[in-house]
């Protein structure tokens, strides 16, 4: 398998400019920012606390979608040729107590921002959304009730021997997946490849409107999949642990409430982002485009990109967002170099580009006709 | 001209991440391949194939899509005037130019001309996770062309041109999720 270049604009590594950089998080948006960093000669180090780099890309989405190999190769080849020093296991700060979010006991080293700052002369956050959101309903706290990530995660994790992750026991059990997102369906494939004894999926809207397509919807049906649309969970059935789900049914003639029993409950229904320090680092006035400087956040050399700042969204927004911060960070340590940096901050320029993106749709979006 | 290289999209691998679109667009800041949700919920990049008889070429009055040395079809917009019928984009079975605000108000791939000229490939291909982009020369293709990769292109194709009278009453704007 060829390599996913995310050093694709340069062919030859350049010689070392001499400023380090510090990117948190590896996932498509620090990676992508770690590839324009390196092209650019900054000694890249990237922070990750999973035990590879790739985030997502490697472990929320199966290898028949991705294949873990094109990235692995691709941050080989980062790290053999262009220098970037992976550091797995590794968690910065904490701005919510460990093991609240998805993956956070695979880490085994927590560092604080404070010592980053100090020791890059810039650092990026591109932490991502790695917080489940939940459905807000009685009974999601029973055992039997999980989410998308807790369910996908050990599947592909238990290879990289973290110790006690196993995959999933769902053999002879019955399931039912919330949601109609990609994860949503990997999870039904994998629960029916885990031996299953039945999946049923729920969704709120119709096939046409699931955010995973309607061809993954067939492929799923063809593979024994039940697929309920109109379909809104109201309560986790169930005394000492999940037995059942409860939900309204939206029908022409109306609202009905359902029930169907399940042993397992899974709520694949997104997640939301968990940046570290989003106060401190004035995260809101990002999001709006209020800055002095592309992507810089309250504290002078910290930037974020991605997922953090946007919410969640697609690998390739991820990836932009981390291109375009990685550029921003690449222009201002170049002027500061220069003790310049102030001459440009806040000008028309950055608020311009600030409002053309800003971690939405684009309003200039390429158009068909007729489609 | 010998070996002309073309991108070739194996949509069976693709999982509608957009990566080829935003990359596309940190490179050229237009991108010209563009992520489409059809109203029935099929998702897919539409890409310009650099056919060896362009249809965009034939129609366009001011001959201002020309194959480069590298067999890439190129909008010249110092030739093109934007002009309102937009022949070029009716013309493209594939529908793979696109209207913009800007400049001449059309956009399509050059296959990244300027990183050609340096020895570089295509950014789309490069970046994409899955690997369903490849960058190869036109022969190459057929070789690629697996089952998947032949029923997934079908499924697209047959979306961008309903038989007539088989097809669902079409929807007047592509909607991204």
């Amino acid at each position: 398998m060829e390599a996913m270049n995310f050093n694709f604009l340069c062919d030859e590594p350049p010689p070392p400019s001499g400023a380090s950089v510090g990117i948190v998080g590896a996932g498509p948006s620090g990676l992508a920012a770690a590839g324009y960093l390196s092209c650019l000669g900054h000694a890249v180090e990237v922070y990750d606390k999973m035990p590879k780099p790739g985030g997502l890309m490697l472990f929320g989405i199966p290898g028949h979608r991705i294949p873990s190999a094109r990235i692995e190769a691709g941050t080989l080849r980062m790290a053999r040729r262009y220098g970037v020093v992976f550091h797995t296991h590794t968690k910065i700060c904490c701005s919510a107590p460990l093991f609240e979010e998805e993956g956070d006991h695979f880490c085994t080293d927590v560092k604080g921002l404070g010592d980053m700052v100090k020791k890059h002369d810039a650092i990026m956050i591109a932490t991502g959304s790695w917080r489940s959101r939940r459905l807000e309903v009685p009974g999601e706290e029973l055992p039997g009730v999980c989410s998308g990530l807790e369910f996908l995660f050990p599947i592909r994790a238990a290879r990289y021997c973290a110790p006690g992750v196993k995959a999933p026991d769902v053999a002879g059990k019955r399931v039912v997946v919330v949601g109609a997102g990609h994860s949503a369906v990997d999870v039904a494939h994998g629960a029916a490849a885990l031996g299953a004894a039945g999946v049923d999926m729920l969704y709120r809207r119709t096939r046409a409107e699931a955010p995973c397509g309607s061809l993954e919807i067939e492929r799923l049906e063809a593979s024994g999949v039940r697929w309920h649309e109109g379909c809104a969970p109201t309560r986790v059935l169930g005394g000492d642990r999940a037995a059942g789900i409860e939900f309204r049914r939206r029908t022409p003639r109306g609202e009905e409430i359902e029930t169907l029993p399940a042993d397992v409950v899974v709520t694949a229904i997104g997640e939301v982002a968990t940046p570290p320090f989003a106060k401190e680092l004035g995260l809101e006035s990002v999001r709006k485009g209020e800055v002095r400087w592309l992507n810089m956040t309250a504290i002078e050399n910290v930037f974020v990109a991605g997922d953090a700042l946007t919410g969640p969204s697609k690998i390739g927004k991820a990836v932009y967002s981390g291109l375009r911060a990685a550029r921003s960070l690449g222009n201002w340590l170049e002027l500061k170099a220069q003790n310049r940096q102030t001459e440009f901050s806040g000008d028309e320029f950055i608020s311009r580009e600030a409002d053309r993106f800003p971690g939405g749709q684009f309003k200039d979006a390429p158009r068909v006709r007729g489609l | 001209m010998d070996k002309q290289k073309t991108l070739c999209i194996d949509y069976s691998k693709c999982i509608g991440c957009e990566t080829c679109e935003y990359v596309c667009r940190f490179v050229h800041d237009v991108p010209r391949i563009h992520m489409i949700r059809a109203a029935s919920g099929l998702m897919a990049p539409l890409y310009c194939r650099h056919c060896e008889q362009a249809n965009c070429a034939k129609v366009c009055k001011r001959g201002a899509i020309r194959r480069d040395v590298d067999g890439a079809m190129v909008l010249l917009p110092m030739l093109c005037r934007g002009c309102e019928s937009r022949q070029c984009m009716l013309a493209c079975p594939y529908m793979a130019i696109f209207e913009t605000d800007k400049g001449v108000m059309i956009v399509k791939c050059d296959l990244c001309a300027a990183r050609r000229q340096v020895g570089q490939e295509p950014a789309c291909a490069a970046m994409c996770p899955c690997g369903a982009i490849h960058y190869v020369e036109r022969e190459a293709v057929a070789g690629l062309a697996d089952e998947a990769f032949c029923e997934a292109e079908q499924r697209v194709l047959d979306c961008l041109r309903p038989v007539k009278g088989t097809a669902a009453p079409a929807p007047k704007e592509p909607e991204k999720p």
